[in-house]
């Protein structure tokens, strides 16, 4: 950390290409610059982005006179690595997304809002300083792979293939897991009409004679320290233990058979020939299934089971069906299911076991007699079948992860779950200012399903030591933690990355993917931790959290929120203390601090609050201004895209992306009102059990914590629809624009901020 | 068709799926049936079939024999092949109903619908005149249904009759045949010797 004063040097470079200069009077925009702006270093060109432009910027910078290039053009979006190449600091100002594309050429108000933006862009600037890197040591690129199944496996072969160090920690004494005793796998190339041969034998032999893996057996890992580029972990086998630094974590810990009541009712266990899946799949390796004729598969639609099956029974169905008919013609196979679940290519899949004769029959299995009647109430023909002279049942199981290790005991504390920080009774606001109904039932059934009651069985798989206790957290109906819709490896434990069974129920084929995406992803994480950055979404980021201890009130809030347990208490002193490895830069700390006194270097919670005083410097006293907080990740690039499709837009809004809507903070909200905005819109990712914000929990966060604005807006004599939180998804650009136009009629109908002006 | 037909009593049958895939014209292709019900809803007269062919497929697999066979829908069938045309997984729909009309009816299952006293009589005229008469069909088949029944359906229709002799549709005199019956009559005896074969 350097303490010497940094010495802004900052150079203004505005873009008339793209048509920005047929839309805006770029004179008038300089001499704002240069006057009101206090930039005296303002120059114009048709194109910055490349040729002679471009050469201006990298000159000024080269030689020393320009340390910040502030370039109003395009969106921050595009051009990202061009002008990170100049070096120094680079800020921009959307005039061409957000601006001419959206608005009227020409016109008063295109024009107040181009030099907003450059006003914000310049006030961004000049509030942030160059991140530093918080240490320069080399770390651990060792991987650790914690399971010796297919996913572990593949994961360690590809890990070794980049050069990589794996050990492989496995609980059993041989490798290759459930997907070993499988005679045959479900087809997962072109044409996925057969089964495919198991590739786990040959996938053995490969990490056998590969000399970058380590295969430990009998082992579990008894304790792990750090973070990524620094996880100390403890190697327990047997009563031998072994300390060992990695650079990161793949958890392919895998699945368990899932049991149930609901399977018990047809006699698994009890009636001679009724079996379940995974036995079946044992007797085809073994070949034990001479003299059998007439087989049934059963599919129950009971919605826990299904839970834990994703679609991977049905598939595991057709398959064994398909395997009996092959072997012999005279077999006759039905499939009968509630719901059948084939999707993706499993459609062909599904298709070959048609033409092969298998028959697939929808309804309820009502009972199974002794003598392997099965009696179905048949949907389609509304009435009830039995199906006598069946030699054998397999009904279909499901895969529960191993996001526990259930050959210990229970820890004290349970895994995290997403809603533990989150305020389930916080109301979440919409466009119409209405309450929705309920919002917190994926939080509670979340809650339910995996916090208070009933508690996963066993204990901690990896035992970290982190605040918010040992376990890897995890997500409804047990599932480990995956950033399920955009990035399915990432948990909320940065450095460790879920692959397989463990996070979702997969076909093994699936899980060898899963295996490749997470070790990429586990490789990222320790070359950026051993060069001191932030791993995805904020890859290579410098900048980390400071916080001004004098008047931090250890109120705990940031060590709590944080999504990724990246803040520690000091034990002494109890004041907070980052683990910078663990950090991923989304500021949600920030958004917690309730005396603004975390902050990055190039953001920082004054800095945001003079740029949102700066989006109404001008503003004429009878004119709306609408401040629009945007996700940096989804909803500001869905606004980009509205002006590429050329939607027009309310030309009195202010848009300032931010890294994530958690990192929001109150102050900016109060500057906005004091400052004479008339409505505040958040606009940040999908919260709850399915969700796509990038940093897991901030945007549910800022929901709750904007919640509580609504009494203060009160007390205020203001409306409480002033201020609003929307979800976007990066694809909704056509609803951005919606949400915000009505957004805009709604603030105009309950008229001005009473203290513009003040 | 030379495997026999399974020939348990009990309702339910799992052999039937088998053997109506094995045996009857196009069995093959209902293993491709999804249930989607675009035959049934396509059908210009399924209102008047008891079971539509999606229902009837999905009786067959379930192995229901006796209703199979016993059901009017095959016999409803008009040809009008609008569900192959339509089948999303090329289920020649027409050709099955036919397939399994002709079983229903080589195993006694008396069809219970109007249409086959006209087809028996239709196919009386055509072997025998290599034409149809119209004068001949419809009145042995209304005559079918009993001596009133005959006279009452024939007054009913004596409008359109004298239509049709204005128009020249209809005449008195022996019925029209075609010149070589005889060669007819060969062609049909190696039709059925071809059949009986297969």
């Amino acid at each position: 950390m350097s303490e010497e004063t940094f010495e802004h040097k900052p150079g203004a470079y505005l873009c008339g290409g793209c048509g920005i200069k047929d839309a805006l009077d770029m004179d008038a925009l300089e001499q704002a610059v240069s006057g009101g702006m206090m930039v005296s270093n303002v120059k114009q060109s048709d194109s910055f982005c490349s040729g002679e432009g471009y050469e201006t910027i990298k000159k000024d910078i080269e030689s020393g006179e320009v340390n910040q290039a502030i370039i109003a053009g395009c969106s921050p979006r595009v051009m990202v690595q061009e002008f990170n190449a100049l070096g120094g600091q680079i800020f921009r100002a959307n005039l061409r997304e957000q601006v001419i594309w959206q608005q009227p050429a020409n016109h008063e108000d295109t024009q107040a809002l181009a030099t907003d933006n450059l006003r914000m862009a310049t006030t961004q600037a000049r509030k942030a300083e160059p991140p530093q890197a918080h240490w320069d040591g080399v770390t651990s690129l060792k991987l650790l792979v914690v399971g010796g199944g297919i996913t572990g496996l593949k994961a360690a072969r590809e890990a070794s293939k980049t050069g990589a160090e794996v050990v492989i920690v496995e609980k059993t004494d041989k490798l290759g897991g459930w997907a070993a005793k499988w005679s045959k796998f479900i087809p997962e190339t072109a044409p996925y009409r057969e089964p495919q041969d198991n590739p786990v034998p040959a996938l053995i032999k490969e990490v056998e004679e590969d000399d970058n893996i380590t295969v430990m057996f009998n082992t579990i890992v008894e304790r792990t320290e750090g973070g990524p580029g620094e996880f100390s972990c403890r190697l327990q086998t047997g009563s031998d233990t072994k300390w060992d630094v990695f650079g990161a974590v793949v958890l392919a810990t895998g699945w368990r058979p899932y049991e149930s009541e609901a399977q018990e009712k047809f006699g698994i266990g009890k009636t001679d020939g009724v079996i379940t899946d995974i036995e079946m799949e044992e007797k085809l390796a073994a070949g034990e299934l001479d003299g059998v004729k007439n087989i049934v598969f059963i599919i129950p639609g009971d919605t826990d089971r299904m839970v834990y099956s994703s679609g991977v029974s049905d598939k595991v169905a057709i398959k064994q069906a398909m395997q009996m008919v092959e072997n012999d013609s005279d077999v006759m196979a039905y499939i009968i299911h509630e719901h059948f679940r084939s999707h993706g290519t499993a459609e062909e899949f599904y298709r070959s076991a048609q033409e092969k004769g298998i028959i697939f029959q929808r309804g309820e299995v009502k009972k199974i007699d002794s003598d392997r009647t099965v009696t179905v109430d048949d949907e389609l023909l509304e009435q009830e079948i039995p199906m006598s002279g069946i030699d054998l049942v397999v009904i279909s199981t499901g895969m529960v992860p191993n996001s526990t290790n259930i050959d210990l005991e229970p820890s004290e504390k349970n895994p995290e779950t997403l809603c533990d920080d989150i305020n389930p009774k916080a109301p979440i606001f919409t466009v119409n200012g209405e309450e929705v109904e309920d919002p917190d039932a994926d939080i509670k059934s979340c809650r339910e399903k995996a916090g208070e009651e009933p508690p996963l069985p066993g204990g901690p798989l990896l035992n970290l030591q982190y605040r918010q206790g040992p376990h890897v957290p995890i997500l409804a109906n047990g599932f480990a933690d995956s950033h399920y819709i955009c990035f399915p490896y990432e948990t909320r434990r940065t450095g460790i990355y879920t692959a397989g069974p463990v996070r979702r129920a997969m076909t093994a084929t699936e899980a060898m993917d899963d295996a490749m995406g997470a070790t990429l992803k586990a490789i990222q994480a320790m070359r950026e931790a051993n060069e001191a950055k932030a791993v995805h979404p904020r890859a290579g980021d410098l900048s980390f959290p400071e916080f001004g201890l004098n008047i931090c009130t250890k109120c705990r809030r940031c060590t709590v929120e944080c999504p990724f347990g990246a803040i520690d208490e000091d034990p002494e002193t109890d004041y907070p203390m980052i683990n910078p490895t663990r950090c991923r830069r989304c500021g949600t700390c920030m958004g917690a601090c309730p005396v603004s006194t975390i902050s990055f270097k190039n953001y920082n919670p004054q800095q945001v609050s003079d740029m949102v005083s700066a989006g109404t410097e001008d503003c004429p006293p009878d004119k709306p201004r609408i401040l629009v907080l945007a996700c940096e990740n989804d909803a500001y690039p869905a606004m980009d895209m509205a002006g590429i499709a050329r939607r027009e837009a309310n030309p009195y809004m202010r848009v300032i992306p931010v890294r994530c809507l958690g990192s929001v903070t109150l102050l900016w909200v109060k500057t906005a009102l004091e400052k004479g905005y008339d409505g505040i819109m958040l606009l940040g990712c999908k919260s709850g059990d399915d969700y796509q914000c990038h940093f897991v929990k901030g945007s549910g966060l800022a929901q709750e914590r904007m919640g509580k604005v609504g009494e203060t807006l009160q007390s205020m004599m203001m409306e409480e629809e002033r201020v609003q939180v929307n979800e976007i998804a990066i694809a909704d650009s056509e609803r951005v624009t919606e949400i915000l136009n009505t957004f805009g009629k709604q603030i105009e109908e309950i008229g001005l901020n009473p203290f513009k002006g003040f | 068709m030379t495997a026999p037909i399974p020939t348990s009593k009990r309702k339910y049958d799992l052999n039937f799926a088998r053997w109506v895939r094995d045996n009857v014209a196009g069995g093959d292709k209902m293993n491709m049936c999804m249930q989607c019900g675009t035959c049934s809803g396509s059908c210009p007269i399924g209102t008047e079939m008891e079971d539509g062919p999606r229902k009837l497929f999905m009786m067959i697999r379930a192995g229901m024999k006796e209703e199979v066979l016993s059901s009017n829908s095959m016999w409803e069938c008009t040809s009008c092949y609008r569900c192959v045309v339509r089948c999303p997984r090329g289920v020649p729909v027409t050709y099955l109903m036919q397939g399994l009309a002709a079983l229903a009816a080589k195993e006694g299952y008396a069809p219970k619908v109007e249409n086959n006293y006209f087809s028996k009589f239709f196919w009386m005229s055509a072997s025998k005149l290599g034409k149809t008469d119209e004068r001949l069909v419809p009145t042995a088949y209304y005559f079918s249904f009993g001596f009133v029944e005959g006279i009452k359906r024939s007054l009913a229709n004596l409008k359109i009759a004298l239509n049709m002799f204005k128009a020249g549709r209809m005449h008195i005199g022996m019925p029209h045949k075609i010149r070589d019956t005889k060669g007819l009559q060969a062609i049909l005896a190696k039709a059925r010797e071809i059949e009986d074969r297969s």
